[in-house]
């Protein structure tokens, strides 16, 4: 992701403003239309919700950054041209999404293959509590850790190998390759990370489909939130990086303008790295708010909630970081990459906050409909937070942040 | 590196502290450094008047999933009556001198339900109209553990009701003597509840800061009310739960259904009650409620052993399987015998194990 928008001059701030209250507006009424408790079709169950929206970004981010379509999102676009290819980029995310979700992992994989990714194969293969209502839940769990290793790997695959190994070969060849490549290493994470979550929700747990989950020691937990807020973690620097440092430092191990193999590892290791080191603070800041956890406990003393509340606190600051870039144009521009790079950093996890404070206040009881406190099981903020980035990112990549950026410079 | 290490070396930086300073949401309470001392009692027996909240899971999620899910208001599903039951439970408190005392935790829902466990299952209904029973206390505004208030104000206008102040309009207006409509998916209202006998006594609205600002409420010597503010299922909030310090055996906690956590509560007990001494537990342990599992079950069971309850009373939320599984891996659960069989109706996810205290049952610390 370049910094420099292309084809506009000078950036109006009052539009970046009005653009992300507009924005916040559309997210309002998805929102309401989708999820909200006294909504139309209330899919915050919480977990069918939390996985459609997660399913919906990964669809976004596999378009994006994984097939590279459209090219060159930062060139701004004449308005006729931007509308046609974002409508077209919101139906191709939507039917990606449909496709996999609901063919891929109901009818075909779930069916055929794992059954926890489809309720009608858990309920079919009966037992306790496999009924429609928890098998859509346990297989929306699945579906979510899948998404969740594949945003992962899709986002640190742009950052660090970028093209490589398919530099000298077609954009197709190159997205398609990525592909495969993303897809290959998120079943690995997936099933060393969540699968032996997965295997354990069952009242007869699976035990020869699934290891015991390796991190219990450490973590004082059995769930795969350790996992997800873990990662949720590291892609906080993996955005970080992107948008306010420019894609330093990994950007200095290119060659030739290229990534390579190098790049690529420095980049993951490093990311997660960071992200195990982000961990340690929030456990510690957690710690400090809330007293230490213990194995068992419920609400904000279990352990497994600490982890993806971590991953909470992630999703709003990556959140904030998105909405720097696109409607406040990453300011400031001027200043030396360090300075900048700082300066955008220390906004980023002020907004953030500024988010977490909206999400936990009595705001949020009004406009989004959750109940007020920390830690209820059903209240998972990330499918808010997931479901405002697939809407800005949408308007970013496929409409060429259009209107904010015209081909005309009427925005400047 | 243990976890715990880790974390006892991150609180040693004191880096922590420094940095949640700015986000104001230190919990004062959880750094009381002084002890509350609520006294002691010689024993208590629990008598289980009715658990069964609702008699058929699949209906009431179903009613649930049909009005949207777990964070839909409750008073906007039009539930299905006929599958509503109740949580009242009947605690008799032996003090260390003097007579022991009764008191009631909960009030049900379905009054029909409520009229027969108090008139023909139990002597509840004699105790509150001769006002021997003059204390209620309400675990949370559920429908399940409130909306039959109707069938104790009958028989007690005056009685002295202990209920989280969390409450919505709805709540107080159903205590007032109000009745609550909501609407099916074809537009017709159903009265969901109703009350024609408004509450005339002390009604004592909890917070978690206690009666003294010490986080507590003092029924009586070695009986303690806490009010635990936490966000739950059907947009309600708030738990009362109930502290007993008996002589020689430790803290004993009575719940509805227990959503902060039983761990969290021995653990507030563990930093804040004078001569802490884990004991026991009875009520809702809100782990299973649907008789699911996720491997955050498998974490309460192996906590519930470390923090050495000794007897551990269990039913309502709590779920079956989990009971089994906990008893099995070697957790102290009290078990219950087929007296819910005699009961007019029975809950669909009873079991011959026996891990839940049901209906009719009886516990004693």
């Amino acid at each position: 992701m370049s910094n420099s928008p292309t084809g506009v001059g000078k950036f109006n701030y009052l539009y970046g403003l009005i653009n992300l209250a507009v924005v916040f507006g559309i997210v309002w009424v998805l929102w309401f239309i989708f999820m909200h408790a006294d909504g139309v079709m209330k899919l915050y169950t919480p977990m069918y919700g939390f996985s459609l929206v997660a399913m919906l970004l990964a669809s976004v981010i596999l378009l994006g950054k994984v097939l590279g379509w459209p090219s060159d999102p930062e060139r701004a676009l004449p308005a006729g041209k931007a509308i046609g290819q974002g409508i077209l980029g919101v139906v191709l995310s939507l039917a990606i999404m449909y496709v996999v979700y609901y063919l891929g992992f109901w009818l075909f994989i779930g069916k055929l293959g794992v059954a926890y990714f489809s309720p009608k194969a858990l309920v079919a293969g009966g037992g306790t509590g496999a009924e429609p209502w928890n098998a859509r839940e346990w297989s929306s769990t699945a579906i979510l850790y899948f998404s969740t290793a594949f945003l992962w790997w899709a986002l640190v695959w742009d950052l660090g190998f970028g093209r490589w190994p398919w530099q000298n070969d077609s954009r197709w060849v190159t997205g398609w390759s990525r592909l495969f490549a993303v897809s290959i290493f998120s079943i690995i994470t997936f099933a060393v990370l969540f699968h032996p979550h997965v295997c354990l929700i069952f009242p007869e747990a699976q035990k020869m489909a699934g290891a015991k989950p390796w991190w219990e020691g450490w973590a004082s937990t059995t769930s795969a939130f350790f996992g997800l807020g873990m990662v949720l973690c590291t892609l906080f620097w993996v955005v970080y990086s992107d948008l306010f440092w420019e894609g330093r430092p990994w950007k200095w191990l290119e060659r030739g303008g290229e990534s390579n193999l190098a790049k690529g590892v420095v980049t993951f290791l490093g990311t997660l790295l960071l992200g195990l080191l982000l961990v340690y603070v929030l456990t510690a800041i957690f710690n400090a708010i809330w007293m230490e956890p213990y194995q068992g406990g419920q609400y904000t003393d279990g352990p497994d909630w600490r982890f993806i509340h971590m991953g909470e606190v992630s999703g709003f600051c990556v959140l904030f970081a998105f909405i720097w870039k696109y409607y406040f144009n990453n300011w400031p521009n001027g200043l030396p990459l360090l300075v900048r790079a700082i300066i955008r950093s220390i906004i980023g996890v002020a907004g953030g906050m500024l988010i977490y404070w909206f999400y936990y206040s009595p705001l949020a009881v009004v406009v989004l409909g959750k109940v007020p406190g920390w830690g209820q099981p059903s209240d998972q903020p990330l499918v808010w937070t997931l479901l405002f980035l697939g809407v800005l990112l949408m308007q970013a990549q496929f409409f060429h942040d259009w209107p904010l950026r015209r081909a005309s410079g009427q925005g400047d | 590196m243990k976890r715990r290490e880790f974390l006892k070396g991150m609180a040693a930086t004191g880096a922590a502290a420094s940095m949640t300073g700015g986000l104001g949401v230190i919990s004062k309470s959880a750094h009381a450094a002084d002890k509350v001392d609520f006294g002691q009692v010689k024993g208590l027996e629990v008598e289980v008047l009715s658990e069964t909240s609702w008699f058929d899971n699949d209906i009431f999620k179903k009613n649930l999933m049909d009005y949207g899910g777990a964070m839909t208001n409750q008073y906007t599903i039009p539930w299905d009556w006929n599958n509503a039951g109740g949580y009242m439970t009947k605690i008799t408190v032996y003090p260390l001198e003097g007579d022991p005392k009764i008191l009631l935790m909960d009030t049900g829902w379905n009054n029909e339900w409520v009229d027969y466990i108090y008139d023909e299952k139990s002597d509840m209904g004699k105790l509150l109209t001769s006002g021997k029973v003059d204390t209620m206390i309400l675990s949370h505004w559920h429908l399940d553990h409130y909306w039959g208030v109707e069938s104790t104000l009958k028989r007690s206008p005056k009685i002295t009701m202990y209920a989280p102040k969390t409450y919505f309009e709805e709540d107080m207006k159903l205590l007032k003597g109000g009745q609550n409509v909501a609407k099916t998916k074809d537009g017709k209202e159903v009265v969901i509840n109703k009350n024609g006998t408004p509450h005339q006594g002390k009604l004592v609205l909890t917070d978690p800061k206690g009666e003294k600002g010490d986080t507590i409420y003092r029924l009586m010597p070695g009986v303690a009310v806490k009010m635990y503010d936490v966000p739950i299922l059907l947009r309600v909030r708030g738990e009362n739960v109930l502290y007993f310090n008996v002589k020689d055996k430790g803290i004993v906690t009575v719940t509805g259904c227990c959503h902060p956590g039983i761990l969290t509560l021995n653990a507030w007990a563990r930093r804040n009650v004078k001569d802490y001494k884990p004991y026991g537990c009875y009520g809702g342990l809100h782990i299973t409620l649907f008789e699911t599992w996720d491997p955050k079950f498998d974490d309460i069971i192996k906590g519930v052993k470390a923090f050495q309850l000794k007897k551990v009373g269990c039913n309502h939320c709590t779920g079956w399987i989990w009971g089994e599984k906990a008893s099995a891996a070697g957790v102290p659960i009290v078990k219950g015998t087929d007296k819910y069989k005699s009961y007019k109706r029975t809950s669909t996810v009873a079991k011959a194990s026996n891990v839940f205290l049901t209906n009719g049952d009886t516990v004693v610390f």
